[in-house]
């Protein structure tokens, strides 16, 4: 089977696809993933095949599970959303549906998002199909792996807060876009931070990301931090050149810690990109060093209000009425959360308190202002940022475990700060180590996708 | 036995009635709907739906602010207000923090002044239905989401009353003041509420929740003035606690202790965009600024020369009452009759009644009628209130009434009644010629019946004494 979007979408058109026969297909092969990889929560058994026109027809979509599906389970990889199936479509999910797209299964994620490498799933962490024992990445694990594994053209809608959507592309050797804050509505998305929470897409080439990131954006009334900035059609900046561009790679980006081999693949990448005519430079962004501990501050505390939902009264996992309200709530959050929701809600909270919150909170939303201020100053010097995408190969599942939780948390540290800043960037695949895949990211101005399609594109298949 | 220094403020909280709730399009205002039918996944909080600003809610907060003597701050957040209660559907509420939408202001009631401390707007918690009725004894507890997220306003005061009873005048007006904005239903269940702070001689402040009705809010304060005396009194010390009103018994009683200030953990609600209210904005909202009660009252008192008690009585009775006593104006211009009459009698008939003039069956262009049957005599004053009794009973025309029951004698007709019972009664009459004083207080009588009291027998005797002689 054909697994490259643009022959698919041509065979399509020749009439050599019979679609019934082809999501069977599909459907038949995601479960052969599956018992490999694990990279579904659930695989969606009887998909909605009417719509056999537009931009998506007969497209393949997995969607992230934290982002609802009108009568697909939905649980943000969490036990207390367990057998919960929404009564609506998220708006990104009814706008690939209306081009046709093809939902074939919700994807794993560390419950709510919370997570760099999709271990914190109640249902199980997917594998990466490079290295089974060997991490996806996360949160956004379950549509990397998907996106890496499927032998059949497809696409996924990913999310990313603090690094979700780059993370797992770096890892599977996927290509990642998350897009500028408000370019996608975020309604019908399973809140984790929604000050930074952004919907975004993985695809194996950058034409497939840049297809489904087009038919997703655009403004929608029922999300107030939607943007009303046109999208143009991304796909028509795949392969455009770079030509006389002009790139900083902030040094900060490129540290002792950072991984030799990554680093070195990162630098064969930067000589390609000279060679297409781009100038490159380094740069700096002194205030890197408070982006990982003032985006923890602004992701737990909006979190830790955001679980306060998940209560089993109208939805989720429910418990036996025993007592008061506290005590019946108490029961079913201790049953349904993980040890990491229950820590940033502890966290969260705190964070929160009088006294504490000038200090923390406050202060922290202070330093975001200040970053994107940063970020702003040097898009007048530059087209884009490029770094390395994550700061280590995958890991193993075994060095996982042993990391602690502010260890996990730095590996972030170069996601984190264009995400909190809103501004979109693109992860690209760029060799190999040991046969494990390195990324290269670049980040751009707010609404700048199309220049970092045009970018990423021109490190593809040379 | 010296007064206690009483200190009071208050918390009121308006239900707005804009047509859709504060967030989401179910209706704000949704009657006895079978419960939970008034809901949808964002008033429900369930997971991915997100939360929109009703911009109709936001101007009615802003009107209230002007009303109120507000500033209306420019750059407006929401917050979200995070504890868990079964009413509230994501256990948090949406709220405004840091900068409400409107900031100081006052309210001058008579010599006293009530500083407004901040105007904000919100979203309505769930009903919660008590199993056995009441909050303290039930063990059973439903939800009707009908009611949540439909639009607050609340309006914060400083503690600047003395009494319970200016805390109930101020009340009053306040719902008056809405009225005339426009922007609240008087006749809605649960429409306006009042949690109120209370302390007495410099001690503990008591908290009472949820009051409704104007009456409530001062028997409630009243009470606490006498249950904190009592326990002052006594040496001891007023705790400082959370009260509940129970309407029925009129007593307050112990919800729970409150030993340290409530802590929130607000954070700016990150799905709602900071909302800039322009100058431009302000401007016309100003501009457009329908005339206020109290402006209304000086009015009145100023063009038709009635006095103040009569002018704020038609006023704060409610904006229907003083658009009757216009429309009445409209139709005989006799702006003292008509406001005594509606002061004195027909308030009276409607309270009586437990009605609001609006829905009963008195209309101007009846009322009027009234007026002018009194204006020319045709009715004495004694009479008239009696058929005011009928007249707002049935609504039907006075006119109708009095000739249907001979209410309104003119002296052709009295005239005509005497002369008859004179005729048919040859022997009375002749005895009072004779000088029999019980034969006149017979033929009185007798009149009198014929009539139905409507006319009084000092005028009767007299038309009888001068057909005889
Ligand atoms: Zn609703």
């Amino acid at each position: 089977m054909e697994t490259s979007i643009r022959k698919h979408i041509e065979a399509i058109k020749n009439g050599d696809v019979k679609l019934e026969e082809f999501v069977s297909e599909v459907l038949e092969r995601c479960e052969k993933v599956q018992s490999k990889y694990r990279p579904f929560i659930t695989i969606n058994k009887k998909p909605d095949l009417k719509k056999s026109k537009g931009k998506l027809a007969g497209i393949p979509i997995s969607v992230k599970d934290s982002i609802c599906t009108d009568g697909i389970q939905t649980t943000a990889g969490s036990k207390i959303l367990e057998g919960y199936v929404p009564p609506f479509d998220a708006t990104c999910v009814a706008n690939a549906r209306k081009e046709g797209g093809i939902i074939i299964g919700k994807t794993a994620l560390d419950e709510f998002g919370f997570g760099t490498f999709s271990t914190n799933c109640a249902y199980g962490a997917p594998k990466n199909p490079h290295d089974p024992e060997r991490a996806c990445g996360g949160s956004s694990g379950g549509a990397g792996c998907i996106t890496a594994a499927a032998d059949f053209p497809h696409i996924a809608i990913a999310q990313s807060t603090g690094g979700s959507i780059t993370a797992p592309a770096a890892f599977t050797g996927t290509v990642g876009i998350t897009p500028t804050y408000g370019r996608v509505s975020r309604y019908g998305l399973i809140d984790y931070a929604n000050s930074m929470d952004k919907i975004g897409v993985i695809g194996k080439e950058v034409y497939d990301a840049a297809l489904l990131l087009s038919v997703m954006s655009g403004y929608d009334p029922l999300d107030s931090t939607s943007s009303e900035e046109k999208t143009d059609d991304l796909t028509s900046y795949v392969g455009k050149g770079i030509e006389g561009m002009r790139f900083g790679i902030p040094k900060e980006y490129v540290s002792d810690t950072t991984d030799k081999k990554v680093v070195s693949g990162f630098m064969k990448a930067v000589q390609k990109l000279e060679v297409a005519g781009a100038k490159v430079e380094e740069t700096s962004l002194p205030l890197t060093k408070y982006a990982v501990s003032s985006y923890y501050l602004i992701a737990i505390s909006e979190a830790s209000t955001n679980l306060a939902k998940y209560c089993g009264l109208r939805y989720g996992m429910q418990q036996e009425i025993v007592g008061d309200f506290e005590t019946y709530f108490s029961k079913v959050r201790t049953a349904g959360f993980g040890k990491e929701a229950k820590r940033r809600i502890l966290l969260g909270t705190y964070a929160r308190m009088a006294g504490y919150r000038d200090a923390y909170y406050l202060k922290a939303l202070r330093v975001r202002a200040k970053i994107i201020k940063e970020f702003k100053s040097e898009f007048k010097k530059f087209d884009a940022l490029i770094a390395p995408s994550m700061p280590i190969l995958p890991p193993k599942f075994s060095e996982i475990d042993k990391l602690t939780p502010i260890q996990t948390y730095n590996m972030d540290i170069l996601t984190i700060a264009s995400n909190m800043a809103g501004i979109p960037s693109l992860s690209v695949p760029v060799g190999k180590a040991d046969g494990l895949p390195i990324g290269l990211q670049i980040m751009g101005d707010h609404f700048a996708e199309g220049k970092l399609i045009q970018i990423g594109s021109s490190l593809e298949g040379r | 036995m010296m007064e206690p220094e009483v200190m009071i403020g208050i918390e009121a909280h308006v239900q707005l009635n804009t047509k859709s709730k504060m967030f989401c399009s179910d209706m704000s205002e949704p009657g006895d709907a079978e419960p939970n039918s008034n809901t949808c996944p964002i008033c429900l909080g369930f997971p991915g739906s997100k939360p929109k600003v009703n911009a109709k809610a936001v101007e009615h907060g802003a009107m209230i602010g002007l009303a109120l003597n507000s500033r209306i701050n420019e750059k407006m957040f929401f917050s979200r207000k995070a504890y868990f209660y079964p009413d509230l559907s994501k256990n948090y509420q949406i709220t405004q923090y840091e900068i409400p939408l409107a900031s100081g202001g006052f309210m001058q009631l008579g010599e006293t002044k009530i500083r407004i401390r901040r105007v904000h707007i919100e979203e309505d918690p769930a009903k919660l239905v008590h199993d056995s009725g009441e909050i303290t004894s039930a063990n059973k507890v439903l939800i009707d989401y009908n009611r949540a997220g439909v639009p607050l306003a609340e309006i914060v005061t400083e503690p600047d009353f003395k009494n319970p009873r200016q805390v109930r005048q101020f009340m009053e007006h306040l719902s008056s003041v809405l009225e005339y904005l426009g922007v609240y239903d008087p006749k809605r269940e649960m429409s306006l509420r009042v949690d109120a702070n209370i302390s007495i001689n410099g001690g503990e402040r008591v908290e009472i929740k949820n009051i409704t009705g104007f009456e409530n809010v001062e028997k409630a304060l009243s009470y606490e003035v006498v249950r904190q005396s009592g326990i002052t009194r006594m040496g001891a010390k007023v705790e400082r606690e959370t009260r509940h009103f129970n309407a029925e018994v009129k007593t307050t009683s112990a919800l729970r202790k409150k030993e340290y200030e409530e802590d929130y953990g607000y954070i700016f609600d990150p799905d709602l965009p900071m909302i800039t209210l322009t100058r431009k904005f302000v401007d016309s909202l100003k501009a457009n600024m329908p005339e206020l009660p109290e402006q209304r009252a000086a009015r009145l008192v100023k063009d038709y020369k009635i006095s103040d008690y009569y002018a704020n009585v038609i006023i704060y009775t409610g904006k229907p009452m003083a658009d009757f006593y216009e429309a009445c104006l409209k139709l005989e211009n006799k702006p003292e009759p008509i406001a005594s009459w509606l002061v004195n009698y027909l308030l009276k008939s409607l309270n009586w009644r437990s009605e609001r003039i609006e829905d009963s069956k008195v209309k101007p262009e009846t009322f009027v009628e009234l007026i002018r049957m009194i204006e020319k005599g045709e009715v004495t004053e004694r009479y008239a209130k009696e058929l005011m009794k009928q007249y707002v009973d049935t609504g039907t025309s006075p006119k109708k009434l009095a000739a249907k029951e001979k209410f309104a004698l003119s002296e052709s007709d009295m005239l005509k009644i005497v002369r008859e019972i004179i005729s048919k009664n040859g022997k009375a009459v002749s005895e009072f010629k004779s000088g029999k004083g019980e034969a006149l207080q017979f033929l009185i009588g007798l009149v009198l019946k014929e009539t139905k009291k409507q006319a009084d027998p000092k005028t009767i005797k007299g038309i009888i004494e001068k057909e005889i002689r």
